[in-house]
């Protein structure tokens, strides 16, 4: 059963029923209804006959003249026949009929003095034969009674029941179709809940329930995402109390270093050398600690208050241009793309591009900006090695020195870099991703929905 | 020329190595380890800048702010351990000119206060500006609005100049920040939105909704002539 939804197995099973049931019913209408309807026009041609014999029987007893007309003055309509059989003879009177169609045995039961009667098609119509001994002589008198009207009513009701059957069956399976849709409906609420939590929005929750039957279901999935969303919090604030907790005595350590490294001639030797490490690693400290804050406080903040629209073009070229050393070429297309967003993150994350290019790729070669397909789109070309397959989606991971590992320069980062690149994009619900460059090096190429207008 | 800082700080290493470093950078450093003690100090001795931290002890860091601001245009730069944008506005709006958040290095710093103290350089210093209603007198630093004088900072003085003497073109955000501030800290636009803001309060009529200075959507400020 694996085949079919649950919503279709039960639409299927109440059409299902509804059919069965609908047909036994129709089956029970229509025995009931054609029973009666046959035994009541039998029992009126059978009468009718046995009037008609009546009648025959005296004009032969007479020897009558008229007994051609008498037979023709029996039929009833067009459709309805009489025939007498006498001797070898048959007479037949009303629609012309070959007596040889008629069964023999329902001709002879009538010459051997019993009456019977049976439906017959004759002709392409169908008729009840009734047959009646002839008192007084060996002969039988048979009458055929036209059907025609009972048949069309019984072709009518038999379509009737059909239909209903067919229509009833239909009914239950959109009736079944809606029913469980409306019953797994919070399924569906539920669903597209947890993809949010799953999608990174923590305060996703399911409406409260007034169905007893689900409001547990929405209680238990709401406690656990709460908690879920308490943990993270927690967890983000810890990163964050940390990295506050280190501000001071790291401002102490980076001035003191630079008193230091700025009287680095008069510690030679040894010291010198432990200098140099010490206060390049007080940098790096620094730096590290910088991005942790920020990575921690962009966890914490939900909502963005500073979204303004900014011309990426004009973003990426300020970046560029207020980098120390040779700048890369920007090539910006023209009217160049205009999104939503938060100026300063924007800043962040173009800049650590840049940086990682230059720190780890051997430099930036080009970086575009241009618009495609209602997205802002800015590519940073590197004179890189390239970034493996393998790697892509690790680059972005906080503390992740990917393709870096093992080549631990004096000037490493702080490994936050890519993952607050990452998080800034992401915050403008856009994309990050690495492909090849064309020619060799990486493409770091980011995503960000254009604004309207 | 030397310039002296006052440096309001209340961790003692923090005091020490960041007055070690100024000094080193050319600045003669004074410090104060509390908000009483920095009032009573500038209220005896003067100073061309004050380096204040917003969590002190006693008079907290914004009190201080705003009471400095009352008596005068001295510039402020707070150091905040704090970057939170509400902490940083609400700084701003004190009165401080610029912020650094911790840990700064004091060759950054540095280069801001020699920023926030320079000159105005360049031309047309002798020109009097007239837009409206307002007069602006580079050459002696004033502001006048309908005949009587408006009190602005120097930062506020030197944004409205920049503005005024942009001829009515826009001038971009980070145009204004590099030129005012003289720093390429491109992109923090709390900086710049809270000074506008605190300009337009004195010299618009209305200063929700400014005549004057004039917001271009995306791309920076503007002054009508």
């Amino acid at each position: 059963m694996g085949r079919f939804s649950l919503r279709w197995r039960v639409a299927l099973a109440l059409g299902l029923g509804s059919v069965l049931l609908t047909s036994a019913v129709a089956v029970a209408i229509w025995n009931l209804t054609s029973g009666y309807m046959l035994r009541q026009r039998e029992q009126s041609a059978v009468r009718q006959a046995e009037v008609n014999v009546r009648l025959v029987a005296e004009a032969l007893r007479n020897d009558s003249d008229g007994l051609n007309e008498l037979l023709t003055g029996l039929t009833t309509g067009p459709d309805s026949t009489v025939l007498l059989f006498q001797g070898g003879q048959v007479l037949t009177s009303g629609r012309q009929v070959d007596a040889q169609v008629l069964p023999r045995r329902l001709v002879d039961l009538g010459r051997a003095g019993t009456p019977a009667s049976q439906r017959l098609v004759v002709d392409g119509i169908p008729v009840l034969a009734v047959t009646l001994p002839i008192e007084s002589t060996d002969g039988a008198y048979v009458e055929l009674a036209p059907l025609v009207q009972l048949d069309r009513t019984f072709r009518f009701l038999s379509g009737l029941l059909v239909a209903v059957t067919v229509i009833s069956g239909l009914l239950g399976v959109v009736l079944g179709s809606w029913a469980s849709r409306r019953a797994l409906r919070p399924l569906t609420e539920l669903t597209k809940a947890a993809s949010r939590i799953a999608g990174g929005d923590l305060r996703a929750r399911l409406p409260a329930q007034t169905d007893p039957d689900l409001t547990p279901l929405a209680a238990t999935f709401n406690s656990t995402a709460d908690a879920l969303e308490q943990r993270v919090r927690r967890d983000a604030r810890f990163a964050g109390d940390v990295s506050h907790e280190l501000r001071s005595p790291l401002t102490t350590m980076v001035n003191a270093a630079e008193v230091l490294r700025r009287r680095r001639v008069e510690v030679p030797g040894t010291a010198g050398r432990a200098l140099d490490l010490l206060t390049s690693e007080v940098d790096r400290f620094a730096r590290m600690v910088v991005d942790l804050l920020e990575i921690s406080r962009a966890d914490q903040q939900a909502e963005d208050p500073t979204l303004e629209t900014i011309d990426l073009g004009s973003l990426v070229r300020n970046v560029v241009a207020a980098r120390p050393g040779e700048q890369a070429p920007v090539h910006a297309q023209d009217p160049s793309p205009q999104v939503l967003g938060d100026r300063r993150r924007l800043d962040r994350a173009v800049s650590n591009l840049l940086d990682n290019a230059e720190r780890h790729a051997g430099g930036v070669l080009r970086v575009t900006v241009f618009s495609c397909e209602g997205q802002a789109r800015i590519e940073v070309d590197d004179a890189g090695p390239g970034v493996p397959p393998e790697l892509r989606d690790r680059i972005f991971d906080r503390f992740d020195r990917g393709a870096r590992a093992g080549s631990r320069g004096a000037d490493t980062g702080s490994g936050l870099g890519l993952a607050l690149v990452a998080q800034h994009v992401q915050r403008h619900g856009g994309t990050v991703r690495v492909e090849d460059r064309p020619g060799g090096g990486a493409r770091f190429v980011v995503e960000i929905p254009e604004a309207d207008g | 020329m030397e310039f002296s800082v006052l440096l309001v700080e209340d961790d003692e290493h923090i005091r020490q190595a960041l007055g070690l470093a100024l000094d080193d950078e050319g600045f003669a450093v004074h410090d104060a380890v509390s908000g009483e003690e920095a009032l009573a100090l500038l209220g005896t001795a003067t100073f061309d800048v004050v380096l204040l931290d917003l969590m002190l002890p006693g008079v907290d860091g914004l009190e201080v702010c705003r009471l400095l601001r009352a008596r005068g245009d001295l510039p402020i730069i707070i150091v905040t351990a704090r970057a939170d944008a509400a902490d940083v506005i609400a700084g701003l709006e004190a009165g401080a000119d610029d912020y650094v958040t911790k840990p700064l290095v004091a060759s950054v710093l540095a280069a801001r206060i020699r920023a926030l103290l320079r000159r105005r350089g360049g031309g047309r210093q002798d020109e009097v500006i007239r837009i409206g209603q307002l007069e602006i007198r580079p050459d002696v630093g004033t502001v006048h609005r309908s005949g009587s004088e408006v009190h602005v900072t120097r930062t506020e003085f030197r944004l409205l100049v920049e503005l005024a003497s942009a001829g009515g073109r826009i001038v971009t955000r980070e145009q204004l920040l590099q030129r005012v501030w003289g720093y390429d800290y491109f992109g923090d636009t709390r900086l710049l939105d809270v000074h506008i803001r605190r300009l337009r309060r004195k010299v618009e009529e209305n200063p929700d909704e400014p005549t004057l200075v004039v917001t271009v959507r995306g791309a920076g400020y503007r002054m009508d002539v």
